[in-house]
């Protein structure tokens, strides 16, 4: 490299001026530089063959991997819309919810709180204790209530109510103890909230070497409604791809799922492990896949058995 | 391909809509609007996350959380920066806490040394092309190798900077508002990174 100065400050603004980076003026200044200065035209043309070995590089991304990557993002978009608040209030978009309506006109603001204070003295009655005149002690923190019969106490001159209460109750403990699975596996059935369903699953995928759990996960893999539920339960049977009866699921998936992510994670578990079992389905599945990544995987792993891609 | 089709398909929905109008849509709720500002974007997503980070499951990863973030909070997007700057800023702030993070765990490194020298833990993903031709493949093993080698001696922002330069074509001053900093930061950035990476790849030049 050339110890003149001014050659230090031009190589200095190569690579910039390579990118196409530097003003008008010195780019104009390092051309004039350039034109009579040998040094720094070789430094140039080192730069730019590094540029160029540079661009030599293959990109990693590939079309399969980026169908994929959609197919998750599709299946995981449909579970936040399927449960919203969930996903609202982990974003804390709750907050911005609130600033919103306090962006709401006045005439709107002023009824609605209104509404909102007589509400709260409404609650505020029912849970004042009796003295200050508020309910009768006894229902307590009940969730839900059904009154069963209502009678007259002649004994006392009161009435006698029976009533069908549902408690909240936290339970905490670790993932691995026998009653909170009992309860996660409960959940992760739970037909009507798919986001406790979700929650269960991830929980219960790093206990499937037991088989309760086990078979939690395959039935969430292979009933639930919901992909988001079934991609985590796959993704909680990646350890357990060799098992015969998880292969057996698999296969199942691979012929039932209508979610492409779901059969894509599913044929990616089966090629883990060889096994000529699966055969019949797997030439089944060529014969009736659309999906592209699904059908050359599994011809691929059919042509590595030895097996028939075509007739069976 | 599936992917095409679904994207023909999405095109038709969309037919003319331009970004801001998609956004808008997107904003009030529409899925279809939504899914074609992705597929504008998601390429380049995709190959950021995959070229700084050098592992397909970080960067599946980092497509997830990106546009699940973007999904979440496009309604508080307002404009005040063009759409794939914010979309940028997101993703690169995802891939720089994944380069932090890995370097916090000291997690395995993307080239790993072995008795046949150094070796891309990537390559056996880029094999996968099943008619490449051997001597290629050889070559842009050792090229990757020596590119993944060069840039983990980058700091992630240099690393990042680098990237969206050099790869992704985008003005420094772009770049800049990306990485919440100045075009001229952004600038010593990328000198201080070519400066590296040359004297990284010389031998190999």
């Amino acid at each position: 490299m050339s110890r003149n100065p001014k050659c230090a400050e031009i190589v200095n603004e190569i690579p910039l001026y390579c990118y196409g980076e530097v003003s008008e003026e010195t780019e104009e200044r390092l051309e004039s530089h350039l034109a009579g200065c040998a040094d720094c035209r070789a430094e140039l043309a080192r730069h730019r063959s590094f540029l160029d070995l540079m661009d030599s590089r293959v990109n990693q991304e590939s079309d399969m991997m980026l169908a994929a990557c959609r197919n998750n993002l599709r299946a995981e978009i449909a579970r936040e819309a399927e449960n919203p608040m969930r996903a609202a209030w982990r974003e804390g978009a709750w907050l911005e919810a609130i600033r919103r309506f306090a962006r709401f006109q006045i005439p709107f603001r002023v009824p609605v709180g209104a509404v909102a204070l007589v509400a709260l003295g409404f609650f505020a009655a029912r849970i004042t204790p009796q003295r200050f005149g508020g309910i009768q002690a006894g229902v307590g923190d009940a969730m839900f209530s059904n009154v069963r019969s209502v009678e007259a106490d002649p004994a006392g001159g009161g009435v006698r109510i029976a009533v069908d209460e549902v408690r909240r109750r936290v339970v905490t403990g670790s993932p691995r103890d026998a009653q909170i699975q009992e309860l996660l596996v409960s959940a992760a059935r739970d037909e009507n909230n798919p986001g406790v369903r979700v929650e269960s699953i991830t929980i219960l995928k790093d206990g499937a070497d037991l088989e309760s759990v086990r078979s939690a996960l395959l039935d969430a893999l292979t009933r639930d409604p919901n992909p988001g539920v079934r991609l985590k339960a796959l993704d909680g049977l990646k350890a357990w791809a060799g098992n015969p009866t998880v292969r057996r699921s698999l296969a199942e998936v691979l012929l039932k799922d209508d979610n492409p992510a779901v059969r894509i994670q599913a044929i990616d578990l089966l090629t883990a492990h060889r096994d000529d079992s699966i055969v019949g389905v797997l030439q089944h599945v060529v014969q009736r896949e659309d999906n592209d990544y699904v059908r050359t995987r599994t011809t691929r792993l059919l042509e590595e058995m030895g097996a028939s891609v075509g007739t069976y | 391909m599936y992917a095409e089709t679904l994207s023909t398909r999405i095109v038709a929905t969309a037919p003319s809509m331009d970004e801001a109008s998609l956004i808008r849509a997107a904003q009030k709720g529409d899925q279809d609007a939504f899914e074609h500002l992705v597929r504008s974007y998601d390429q380049s997503v995709l190959r950021i996350a995959m070229n700084l980070l050098r592992s397909p499951d970080e960067a599946r990863d980092v497509y997830q959380e990106t546009f699940l973030k973007v999904f979440r909070n496009l309604h508080s997007f307002r404009f005040d920066c063009t759409f794939h700057t914010w979309l940028y800023r997101i993703a690169t702030n995802i891939c720089l806490d994944h380069l932090r993070r890995r370097k916090v765990r000291r997690e395995e490194s993307a080239v790993a040394e072995t008795s046949e020298g150094t070796v891309d833990r990537m390559a056996r993903f880029e094999d996968s092309g099943p008619h490449s031709d051997p001597e290629r493949q050889t070559w842009n093993r050792q090229l990757s190798s020596r590119i993944s080698g060069a840039l983990e001696e980058l700091t992630p922002r240099e690393r990042t900077v680098f990237e969206l330069r050099h790869y992704e074509g985008l003005r420094l001053r772009a770049i800049g508002e990306i990485l919440g900093t100045t075009e001229e930061a952004a600038k010593n950035c990328l000198f201080r990174a070519t400066q590296k990476m040359r004297t990284s790849l010389e031998s190999f030049a």
